[in-house]
Protein backbone atom coordinates (compact mmCIF):
# COMPACT_ATOMS: atom_id res chain seq x y z
CA UNK A 1 0.00 0.00 0.00
CA UNK A 2 1.40 3.94 -0.86
CA UNK A 3 0.32 7.15 0.61
CA UNK A 4 -2.19 8.95 -1.72
CA UNK A 5 -0.07 11.28 -4.32
CA UNK A 6 0.12 15.06 -2.81
CA UNK A 7 -1.17 16.13 -6.25
CA UNK A 8 -3.91 14.21 -5.95
CA UNK A 9 -4.78 15.31 -2.39
CA UNK A 10 -7.14 18.22 -2.64
CA UNK A 11 -8.46 20.23 0.22
CA UNK A 12 -11.74 18.87 1.63
CA UNK A 13 -10.98 15.27 0.75
CA UNK A 14 -12.24 12.52 3.35
CA UNK A 15 -11.20 9.80 5.22
CA UNK A 16 -12.96 6.66 3.87
CA UNK A 17 -15.72 6.52 6.85
CA UNK A 18 -14.55 4.09 9.40
CA UNK A 19 -16.41 2.18 12.28
CA UNK A 20 -16.15 -0.49 14.63
CA UNK A 21 -18.43 -1.77 17.24
CA UNK A 22 -16.17 -1.81 20.70
CA UNK A 23 -17.23 -4.63 22.63
CA UNK A 24 -15.90 -5.77 26.44
CA UNK A 25 -13.93 -8.37 24.94
CA UNK A 26 -12.14 -5.69 23.30
CA UNK A 27 -11.63 -3.48 26.27
CA UNK A 28 -10.60 -6.50 28.47
CA UNK A 29 -7.83 -7.77 25.50
CA UNK A 30 -6.51 -3.56 24.94
CA UNK A 31 -6.01 -3.84 28.78
CA UNK A 32 -3.98 -6.95 28.20
CA UNK A 33 -1.76 -5.30 25.33
CA UNK A 34 -1.78 -2.15 27.54
CA UNK A 35 -1.38 -2.77 30.53
CA UNK A 36 -3.85 -0.21 31.53
CA UNK A 37 -5.91 -2.45 33.94
CA UNK A 38 -7.72 0.49 35.69
CA UNK A 39 -10.95 -1.48 36.76
CA UNK A 40 -13.03 1.20 35.62
CA UNK A 41 -12.39 -0.34 32.23
CA UNK A 42 -12.67 -3.91 33.21
CA UNK A 43 -14.66 -4.27 36.21
CA UNK A 44 -18.44 -2.79 35.60
CA UNK A 45 -19.29 -3.30 39.74
CA UNK A 46 -16.33 -1.08 40.65
CA UNK A 47 -17.21 1.64 37.49
CA UNK A 48 -20.67 1.84 38.96
CA UNK A 49 -19.41 2.63 42.33
CA UNK A 50 -17.53 5.47 40.93
CA UNK A 51 -20.11 7.44 39.27
CA UNK A 52 -19.75 5.81 35.65
CA UNK A 53 -22.81 3.85 33.72
CA UNK A 54 -20.39 0.82 33.71
CA UNK A 55 -17.16 0.21 32.41
CA UNK A 56 -15.88 2.80 29.64
CA UNK A 57 -12.83 1.90 26.52
CA UNK A 58 -9.88 3.14 27.18
CA UNK A 59 -9.60 6.59 25.16
CA UNK A 60 -6.34 4.83 23.89
CA UNK A 61 -8.26 2.33 22.34
CA UNK A 62 -10.46 4.88 20.95
CA UNK A 63 -7.24 6.70 19.41
CA UNK A 64 -5.90 3.24 18.04
CA UNK A 65 -9.00 2.28 15.89
CA UNK A 66 -9.08 6.50 14.62
CA UNK A 67 -4.89 5.88 13.52
CA UNK A 68 -6.14 2.72 12.09
CA UNK A 69 -8.58 4.65 10.08
CA UNK A 70 -6.11 7.61 8.91
CA UNK A 71 -3.37 4.75 8.35
CA UNK A 72 -5.54 3.04 6.41
CA UNK A 73 -6.41 5.74 3.66
CA UNK A 74 -2.85 6.85 4.28
CA UNK A 75 -1.31 3.74 2.79
CA UNK A 76 -0.01 2.55 6.26
CA UNK A 77 0.92 3.10 9.91
CA UNK A 78 4.93 4.31 8.24
CA UNK A 79 2.82 7.52 6.72
CA UNK A 80 1.22 8.67 10.23
CA UNK A 81 3.26 11.25 11.46
CA UNK A 82 1.36 12.60 14.45
CA UNK A 83 -2.18 12.33 15.86
CA UNK A 84 -3.44 14.32 19.09
CA UNK A 85 -6.84 14.23 20.11
CA UNK A 86 -9.02 15.44 23.07
CA UNK A 87 -11.04 12.40 24.92
CA UNK A 88 -14.33 14.53 25.53
CA UNK A 89 -17.27 11.80 26.05
CA UNK A 90 -16.56 7.35 26.77
CA UNK A 91 -17.22 5.37 24.78
CA UNK A 92 -19.02 2.85 26.19
CA UNK A 93 -19.14 -1.35 25.44
CA UNK A 94 -21.52 -2.19 22.72
CA UNK A 95 -20.79 1.42 21.27
CA UNK A 96 -19.68 1.75 17.59
CA UNK A 97 -16.83 4.32 16.84
CA UNK A 98 -17.23 6.11 14.00
CA UNK A 99 -14.33 7.54 12.57
CA UNK A 100 -13.69 11.32 10.23
CA UNK A 101 -10.81 13.04 9.32
CA UNK A 102 -10.56 15.69 6.40
CA UNK A 103 -7.84 17.24 4.63
CA UNK A 104 -7.26 20.65 5.85
CA UNK A 105 -3.80 21.68 4.01
CA UNK A 106 -1.11 19.92 2.43
CA UNK A 107 2.13 21.56 2.44
CA UNK A 108 5.36 21.82 -0.12
CA UNK A 109 6.67 18.85 1.40
CA UNK A 110 3.76 16.54 0.66
CA UNK A 111 2.77 16.47 4.14
CA UNK A 112 -1.14 16.50 4.61
CA UNK A 113 -3.09 17.94 7.63
CA UNK A 114 -6.32 16.60 8.35
CA UNK A 115 -8.75 17.17 11.35
CA UNK A 116 -9.48 14.25 12.70
CA UNK A 117 -12.35 13.33 15.18
CA UNK A 118 -15.35 10.17 16.13
CA UNK A 119 -18.66 9.51 17.18
CA UNK A 120 -20.75 6.95 18.66
CA UNK A 121 -23.27 5.42 17.30
CA UNK A 122 -25.22 7.07 20.54
CA UNK A 123 -24.52 10.46 18.75
CA UNK A 124 -21.69 11.28 21.45
CA UNK A 125 -18.57 13.10 20.15
CA UNK A 126 -16.19 10.77 21.77
CA UNK A 127 -13.23 12.45 20.10
CA UNK A 128 -12.89 16.04 19.74
CA UNK A 129 -10.27 18.83 19.02
CA UNK A 130 -8.33 16.09 16.92
CA UNK A 131 -5.50 16.53 14.01
CA UNK A 132 -3.48 14.23 12.37
CA UNK A 133 -0.29 14.74 9.78
CA UNK A 134 0.35 12.39 6.97
CA UNK A 135 2.60 11.94 4.72
CA UNK A 136 2.04 11.83 0.95
CA UNK A 137 3.45 10.44 -1.46
CA UNK A 138 5.46 12.25 -4.83
CA UNK B 1 4.20 -1.55 14.37
CA UNK B 2 0.45 0.25 15.35
CA UNK B 3 1.02 3.68 16.27
CA UNK B 4 -0.57 4.16 19.36
CA UNK B 5 1.63 0.96 20.93
CA UNK B 6 3.55 3.71 21.85
CA UNK B 7 0.94 3.58 24.43
CA UNK B 8 3.18 0.69 25.79
CA UNK B 9 6.73 1.77 25.60
CA UNK B 10 6.39 5.53 25.45
CA UNK B 11 3.10 6.23 28.26
CA UNK B 12 3.62 3.20 30.17
CA UNK B 13 6.40 2.67 31.72
CA UNK B 14 6.53 6.58 32.63
CA UNK B 15 2.83 7.20 33.66
CA UNK B 16 2.99 4.10 35.78
CA UNK B 17 5.86 5.53 37.84
CA UNK B 18 3.95 8.76 38.22
CA UNK B 19 0.17 7.14 39.34
CA UNK B 20 1.23 4.23 41.38
CA UNK B 21 3.87 6.56 43.61
CA UNK B 22 2.50 5.68 47.00
CA UNK B 23 3.58 9.41 47.78
CA UNK B 24 1.84 10.92 44.92
CA UNK B 25 -1.36 9.48 46.26
CA UNK B 26 -3.53 9.74 43.32
CA UNK B 27 -6.59 7.41 42.99
CA UNK B 28 -6.50 5.16 40.01
CA UNK B 29 -10.85 5.54 40.10
CA UNK B 30 -10.72 9.18 39.84
CA UNK B 31 -8.15 9.44 36.91
CA UNK B 32 -9.45 10.68 33.57
CA UNK B 33 -7.73 10.98 30.42
CA UNK B 34 -8.37 13.89 28.78
CA UNK B 35 -6.05 14.36 25.93
CA UNK B 36 -3.02 12.91 24.02
CA UNK B 37 -0.74 13.77 21.80
CA UNK B 38 1.93 11.74 19.59
CA UNK B 39 4.46 12.44 16.88
CA UNK B 40 6.06 9.54 15.20
CA UNK B 41 9.76 10.83 14.23
CA UNK B 42 10.73 7.03 12.88
CA UNK B 43 9.54 3.79 13.33
CA UNK B 44 9.60 1.31 15.70
CA UNK B 45 9.78 -2.06 15.00
CA UNK B 46 10.12 -5.43 16.65
CA UNK B 47 12.41 -6.55 18.95
CA UNK B 48 13.64 -2.60 19.37
CA UNK B 49 14.79 -1.51 22.90
CA UNK B 50 13.36 2.02 23.74
CA UNK B 51 13.57 4.50 27.02
CA UNK B 52 11.05 6.94 27.80
CA UNK B 53 11.25 9.79 29.76
CA UNK B 54 8.84 11.98 31.11
CA UNK B 55 8.39 15.31 33.16
CA UNK B 56 5.27 17.27 34.26
CA UNK B 57 5.00 20.47 32.77
CA UNK B 58 2.07 21.88 34.34
CA UNK B 59 -0.19 21.47 37.09
CA UNK B 60 -3.66 23.44 37.91
CA UNK B 61 -6.19 22.86 40.06
CA UNK B 62 -10.14 24.14 39.50
CA UNK B 63 -13.60 23.07 40.77
CA UNK B 64 -11.79 20.18 42.98
CA UNK B 65 -9.85 18.39 40.07
CA UNK B 66 -6.06 18.82 39.32
CA UNK B 67 -5.21 18.94 36.22
CA UNK B 68 -1.56 17.39 35.38
CA UNK B 69 0.50 18.03 31.85
CA UNK B 70 3.07 15.76 31.16
CA UNK B 71 5.45 15.87 28.11
CA UNK B 72 7.17 12.42 27.35
CA UNK B 73 10.25 11.46 24.61
CA UNK B 74 10.85 8.12 23.76
CA UNK B 75 14.46 7.15 22.25
CA UNK B 76 15.95 4.15 20.85
CA UNK B 77 19.52 4.18 22.28
CA UNK B 78 20.93 1.62 19.35
CA UNK B 79 20.97 5.08 16.92
CA UNK B 80 19.80 7.53 19.53
CA UNK B 81 17.08 8.21 17.26
CA UNK B 82 14.00 9.75 18.84
CA UNK B 83 10.91 7.32 17.78
CA UNK B 84 7.93 9.22 19.90
CA UNK B 85 7.25 12.68 21.18
CA UNK B 86 3.69 12.79 23.32
CA UNK B 87 1.79 15.17 25.57
CA UNK B 88 -1.07 14.34 27.89
CA UNK B 89 -3.51 15.74 29.78
CA UNK B 90 -4.41 13.60 33.07
CA UNK B 91 -7.62 14.93 34.91
CA UNK B 92 -7.64 13.81 38.90
CA UNK B 93 -10.71 13.97 40.56
CA UNK B 94 -10.90 14.56 44.13
CA UNK B 95 -12.52 11.05 45.60
CA UNK B 96 -16.06 11.39 46.00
Amino acid sequence: MTAPAASDVAIGDGVTPYSRTVTQEHINAYADASGDHNPIHVDPEFARSVGLPGTIAHGLLEMGILADAIASWAGGNANLLSLSCRFSKPLLPGDTIICTGTVVSVDDAGVATLEVGASSDRGDRVLTNGRATVRLSR
Amino acid sequence: MPPTFAAVYCLGPTLAQLFMDPEVGIDLAGLIHGEQSFEWPAPVHPGDVIDATAEITGIDSKRGMTFVRLAMEAIRPADQTVVCRATSLMIVRAPA
